[in-house]
């Protein structure tokens, strides 16, 4: 029997079984990806709206799972589980708890706005969740809202509060920041974007 | 020859290691697979028959070999070999004719649903553990359980299988056949028992990551037994007779409750098993841990360690809720 | 009357001689052919259909209890008399001159959500109860320009903005005893002075933070008030209590679920149907303690009867709303109740929808009224449920007289009436994962809109919808202070394409006598009253009078919002016969319509204004020449005349409908 077609065999398999010992993306060992969200005891700079008023490397916090169609997935299990679906629609557009899907936020909609909502609840009737779900869930549910395409990304962190739209003007006069961050402590700016489908 | 020699060995050493083990399909103790295991002694049974008969024949045919050729390259007209194909042709048809016929018979005494099944039980599968409802005409009786089912031995039992996720497969290799777990149907299968015992159960299509661990249990009970574990089933769990046991309670409720149904707290979540009687098990997270302590707190501590890609996250609890919430599930006999 | 000087006293008793002479020349105009009116001062009114070619005879014969008997031209209470009829003597405004009605004043009351409550008129002054944040407002009717009396802020918590189902809404107010009481979001019945605007008492029901709201108007009986939560899809366990009406302290309460004991069944309780005859059915009818968070709220309505001193609701659909969940009947839920107005022990029930699949709650309003049928006088309940099922039930036993669809309706080949139990078409029942296609939709055949019966057609009038959904199951599980709930449902229209329709139902034959179909839903209460005209709304904002003999649309006039809301109809301080209406869109009709449903629909953007209609739009105080006001003279205005009323039908017996049959009064 000729040996070469088995030496090959052998050593396509051992190839293959070695492959799948390497850590896999989905499923396999799960690092701890979430930033723990930082502290929020920051005062709260006046005129900003509710939600808002915190300080600029707090707003700029992104999403860990930005952009992650996985995350999002895993996401619509748990909004599914937690009985999300009933307060805000299948479909994310709002029932007896406000659409997500539109960009009106009532506490903002930058990642980690949306992440506080979920977190510490709400007046009107929102639950809080830190006790049920982890902050890595959370964060999930956070792509998953995303993915209704009415959040903003945290780039505009300095933008979403005021309204700023993608292909406006501005005038000379509004443009800049209008609260200073500490030097050092902040990403530049960066043009707004919104994230990938 | 050496591929035939290899061949046998191969086929003989799993059949005499699997008689005996847990998952053997030899070790037969329900009627399905008492009818299943012997199509396959039958079938394996004629197989290895037709093959030592080709290979004492092609033996045969090598030993009595034509002497070397002398007569300077005329081929020679050998007559008689039609008999051969004759009797070849006949005996192989008469043969498979019989394997068909058991075939058929084995296939209509298994797949057949009985009318007169004893009792129903509802089983979902999720990735990856199984949900178990035992339905009852009084809607009262009805209640829920994972990863273990208990049937009356003796006693024909209707399984009504569906996923709550994707494709997966009910086998109890001592009990029955296999039986696919679709999404958006409900498969009807049935089991019976003929001794007590616990039989060994497994998921048997791919069905993502931890499909390696899907087991199950099927633990056949005498009537009288039954019965009892049915009216135990139906009660909640007791109440908390101490500050551990309290707070663990407490802590259960305020951790636990989005997912886990615990009846006696206040606990109703469906997005993983109901663990009312969760000691009652011998198993944790289907058939991963052995259910004892130590296993018990290393699993809520991180269950993706133990079962990488589980539906329940790593809930971060400290070490003292841990304890409290290990103390309170040790009273859910 | 607004207040008139002296020296127009004179011109006062000429005017006031005015109706006299317009009735007796009215009178005699009818023999001729073409009736005008007599007087230059007289606006000219629409020439009237003939007489003759209108029925005058009552359809059914049906005789109805006005009690208790509220002063002429007030509306003390949202359904204005116990048998809960929503019927006006008021004759002023009738078939002759209602296509003359134009707005007189409106107030808004500054909310956004849907206005689901009717106005309350009580000795001259009318209250308006506003949705979240549930404010309470008395105007003077005395005065020119209706001016705020007073204003009750009520400052409910706004968590409950988060946890009722079909928006925030208040659905009445009642009174009783110069106090005006309404139940708030958050689980609290609060009573206010009718005079001074303070809050004399307020009672804790529940726990909003457990998912349970406050929707339904209370309902007064003599010294109690009854009151019921709100939840169907927040799991949470249903009731109806019983409040002292001076003190607020509770009396007692019946659950919708758990054992006899907690749902006040005793030895009084005789169900009529085999199903509901059993011991703690309110347990065992459920899987496991499911019943803890089974809902049957009570969000509804409820009538009273004097002669047998019973009161009837209805609870709500069972929760989860994912039945596979549940096998079993599930009772009490989707169950009307029949119970002692004392002690609240039940004297028989019945559930319109066993193991209720699709959220037909049973809450809808009961319209008690005795009927002749096979040659006996019944005493009857009407019930146009949500499953789509209009039923005429004998209201001492609780037997079915008669069950028939009023909506296009796929789910039932019909209620079978020797069981008692709908025969349900088996595959029309939703499995978890799968869609399926069913109808009417949750929100039923007819929701809680409730309907009216005039005594003088004998015949109940009610708006429902032609509606269907496509729905699919997810299975759920309880978690406390969120939905218990698992319908994935987008609705479209049924057959024929409209999304409404007002009809005129009778209740002996079981048939529409005649029907309006209209484009958008109508989801608003009907009026009904003496001068044979009925009132409805849409939810595109029309609001409508129809001759309550013919079905003829005589009017109509489009509002600022859509109306969801009650009609009512009072008698100003001049006189004039006034219909008041509160248009603002919202509750069920906005919540999780299909998207496609929506672009059609077009539902108008919310509102919060209460219109009130008179012939001409002429009010004395509000509307028409002069009015302003000098300071040290106050105001002058021109009282104008008053439209005249309508002649009753032939043999037509006011005190024939108000009295009970012969015999059977029991003393209260």
């Amino acid at each position: 029997m000729n040996a070469r077609p088995m030496y090959l065999l052998s050593v396509m398999i051992s190839a293959a079984l070695a492959c799948t010992a390497c850590g896999k993306s989905q499923g396999g060992a799960q690092a701890e990806p979430s930033p723990a969200p930082q502290d929020h005891s920051f005062s709260t700079p006046l005129g900003q709206r509710a939600g808002t008023g915190d300080s600029p490397e707090v707003l700029s916090t992104p999403n860990p799972y930005e952009g992650s169609k996985e995350a999002a997935r895993e996401g619509q299990q748990i909004y599914l589980a937690m009985n999300c679906t009933t307060c805000h629609a299948y479909d994310g557009s709002g029932n007896q708890g406000p659409p997500l899907n539109d960009t009106r936020w009532r506490y903002g909609g930058l990642p980690i706005q949306v992440f506080n909502s979920i977190h510490d609840g709400r007046p009107q009737g929102m639950p809080s969740w830190k006790d049920k779900l982890t902050d890595d869930q959370i964060w999930k549910l956070v792509t998953y809202v995303e993915s209704f395409g009415g959040t903003f990304p945290a780039s505009d962190w300095q933008h979403a509060p005021q309204g700023d739209v993608e292909n406006e003007n501005e005038a000379p006069e509004a443009q800049g920041q209008f609260m200073t961050p500490v030097p050092g402590t902040v990403p530049p700016p960066a043009p707004a974007t919104k994230p990938p489908r | 020859m050496r591929v035939v020699l290899l061949s046998t060995l191969l086929l003989g050493i799993p059949a005499l290691a699997a008689a005996g083990t847990p998952l053997g399909i030899f070790s037969d103790s329900g009627h399905d697979a008492q009818e299943i295991s012997r199509l396959i002694a039958l079938f394996g049974g004629v197989s290895i028959a037709v093959v030592v008969l080709i290979a004492l024949l092609l033996a045969s045919s090598i030993w009595h070999r034509r002497p070397a050729d002398t007569s300077g390259g005329r081929p020679q007209r050998d007559e008689g070999g039609l008999p051969w194909i004759y009797w070849g042709v006949g005996i192989s048809a008469v043969v498979l004719l019989i394997c068909m016929l058991f075939n058929l018979g084995t296939i209509a005494a298994v797949a057949r649903t009985p009318d007169d099944a004893a009792i129903t039980v509802q089983v979902t599968a999720h990735q990856w553990w199984w949900e178990v409802e035992y339905q009852d005409p009084d809607s009262h009786k009805d209640f829920l359980s994972a990863n273990e089912i208990h049937i009356p031995a003796g006693e024909k039992v209707r399984i009504l299988l569906s996923s709550a996720d994707v494709i997966h497969s009910f086998w109890v290799p001592s009990l029955a056949g296999k039986m696919d777990v679709i999404p958006g149907q409900t498969n009807v299968t049935w089991v019976q028992a003929d001794q007590p015992g616990t039989y060994r159960g497994e998921c048997a299509v791919f069905c993502g990551a931890e499909h390696a661990r899907m087991e199950f249990r099927v633990v056949a009970q005498t009537p009288k037994d039954f019965e009892a574990w049915k009216v135990h089933q139906l009660e909640d769990a007791p109440q908390p007779q101490d500050a551990t046991t309290l707070r663990g309670r407490l802590a259960f409720e305020s951790r636990c409750a989005a997912c886990h149904t615990l009846r006696g707290s206040s606990a109703a979540g469906m997005a993983g098993p109901d663990l009312t009687h969760l000691m009652d098990r011998s198993t944790l997270a289907a058939g991963t841990l052995p259910n004892d302590m130590g296993h018990l707190a290393d699993w809520i501590r991180n269950p993706q360690k133990q079962k990488p890609g589980t539906g329940m996250p790593k809930v971060p609890v400290s070490e003292a809720d841990l304890a409290a919430i290990v103390a309170y599930l040790r009273t859910t006999h | 009357m607004p207040p008139i000087s002296p020296s127009h006293a004179r011109d006062r008793i000429v005017v006031s001689l005015f109706p006299f002479f317009a009735v007796l020349i009215t009178g005699l105009a009818q023999a001729a052919p073409t009736p005008s009116p007599a007087g230059a001062s007289f606006p000219t009114p629409a020439p009237a259909p003939t007489s003759a070619s209108i029925p005058h005879k009552s359809v059914t014969g049906a005789t109805l209890n006005f009690a208790p008997n509220e002063p002429n031209g007030q509306w003390q209470s949202e359904a204005h008399d116990w048998a809960n009829t929503r019927y006006s003597d008021l004759n002023q405004v009738n078939e002759s001159n209602v296509a003359h009605l134009k707005i007189a004043w409106t107030f808004s009351n500054n909310t956004k959500y849907g206005q689901e409550a009717a106005p309350l008129v009580v000795d001259g002054t009318m209250y308006i109860v506003t949705p979240f944040p549930d404010d309470l407002y008395a105007l003077d009717l005395t005065k020119p320009g209706n001016p705020i009396k007073w204003k009750f802020e009520a400052n409910p918590s706004p968590m409950g903005i988060g946890k009722a189902c079909c928006d925030v809404v208040v659905r009445g107010l009642a009174y009783a005893d110069g106090l005006v009481i309404y139940n708030l979001l958050d689980d609290h019945t609060v009573a206010v002075s009718a005079k001074t605007g303070k809050q004399v008492w307020r009672t804790k029901m529940g726990n909003v933070q457990s998912g349970e709201t406050m929707t339904m108007s209370p309902f007064v009986v003599k010294d109690k008030v009854y009151a019921g939560d709100s939840g169907g899809e927040m799991g949470v366990r249903g009731w109806l209590a019983a409040l002292d009406v001076k003190t607020g302290k509770e009396l007692w309460r019946a659950y919708a679920t758990g054992s006899d004991k907690d749902v006040k069944l005793g030895p009084d309780f005789h169900p009529f149907y085999k199903w509901m005859q059993g011991k703690d059915l309110g347990v065992t009818s459920w899987p496991r303690d499911m019943w803890k968070h089974g809902a049957g709220a009570s969000w509804g309505w409820v009538s009273y009867d004097p002669e047998t001193n019973l009161i009837f609701y209805g609870t709500s659909n069972p929760g989860p709303r994912v039945p596979a969940e549940r096998p079993g009947d599930n009772l009490w839920t989707s169950t009307i109740f029949a119970r002692d107005a004392d002690t609240g022990e039940a004297k028989w029930a019945y559930q319109f929808t066993p193991h209720d699949q699709w959220d037909y709650d049973g809450v809808n309003e009961n319209l008690l009224m005795d009927l002749p049928m096979d040659g006996k006088v019944r005493k009857v309940l009407v019930h146009l449920d949500r499953n789509a099922f209009a039923y005429t039930m004998d209201r001492t036993t609780g037997e079915v007289l008669s069950a028939q669809p009023f909506a296009y309706q796929n789910w039932s080949s019909g209620i079978d009436l020797k069981t008692g139990r709908p025969v349900v078409i088996p595959k029309m029942q939703p499995k978890p994962n799968i869609a399926l296609k069913v109808c009417p939709p949750d929100i039923g055949g007819k929701d809680w809109q409730p309907a009216a019966v005039s005594p003088r057609t004998g015949l109940v009038y009610a708006d429902h919808f032609n509606l269907c959904m496509q729905v699919t199951d997810k299975v759920v599980g309880y978690i406390p202070s969120t939905p218990y709930d698992g319908m994935d449902m987008g609705r479209y229209p049924a057959p024929g394409g409209n999304l409404g329709a007002f009809m005129a139902w009778n209740p002996v034959t079981g048939k529409k006598v005649w029907e309006i179909p209209e484009k958008y839903m109508t989801m608003s209460g009907v009026l009904a009253t003496a001068g044979d005209v009925v009132f409805y709304g849409t939810a595109d904002g029309w609001f409508r009078a129809v001759d309550a003999w013919s079905g003829k649309v005589l009017w109509s006039q489009k509002l600022g919002s859509g109306i969801i809301g009650q009609p009512m109809t009072y008698l100003g301080p001049d006189g004039r016969q006034y219909i008041a209406i509160t248009a603002g869109v919202g509750g069920a009709s906005k919540v999780r319509i299909d998207t496609n449903l929506m672009d059609k629909v077009g539902f108008p953007a919310g509102g919060d204004t209460t219109y009130v209609f008179s012939v001409d739009g002429i009010s004395a105080n509000s509307s028409g020449p002069g009015m302003i006001e000098t300071p040290g003279q106050g105001i002058k205005s021109i009282p104008g005349p008053l439209p005249p009323s309508s002649p009753p039908p032939p043999d037509y017996d006011k005190h024939k409908a108000t009295a009970p049959p012969p015999g059977t009064r029991r003393q209260p």
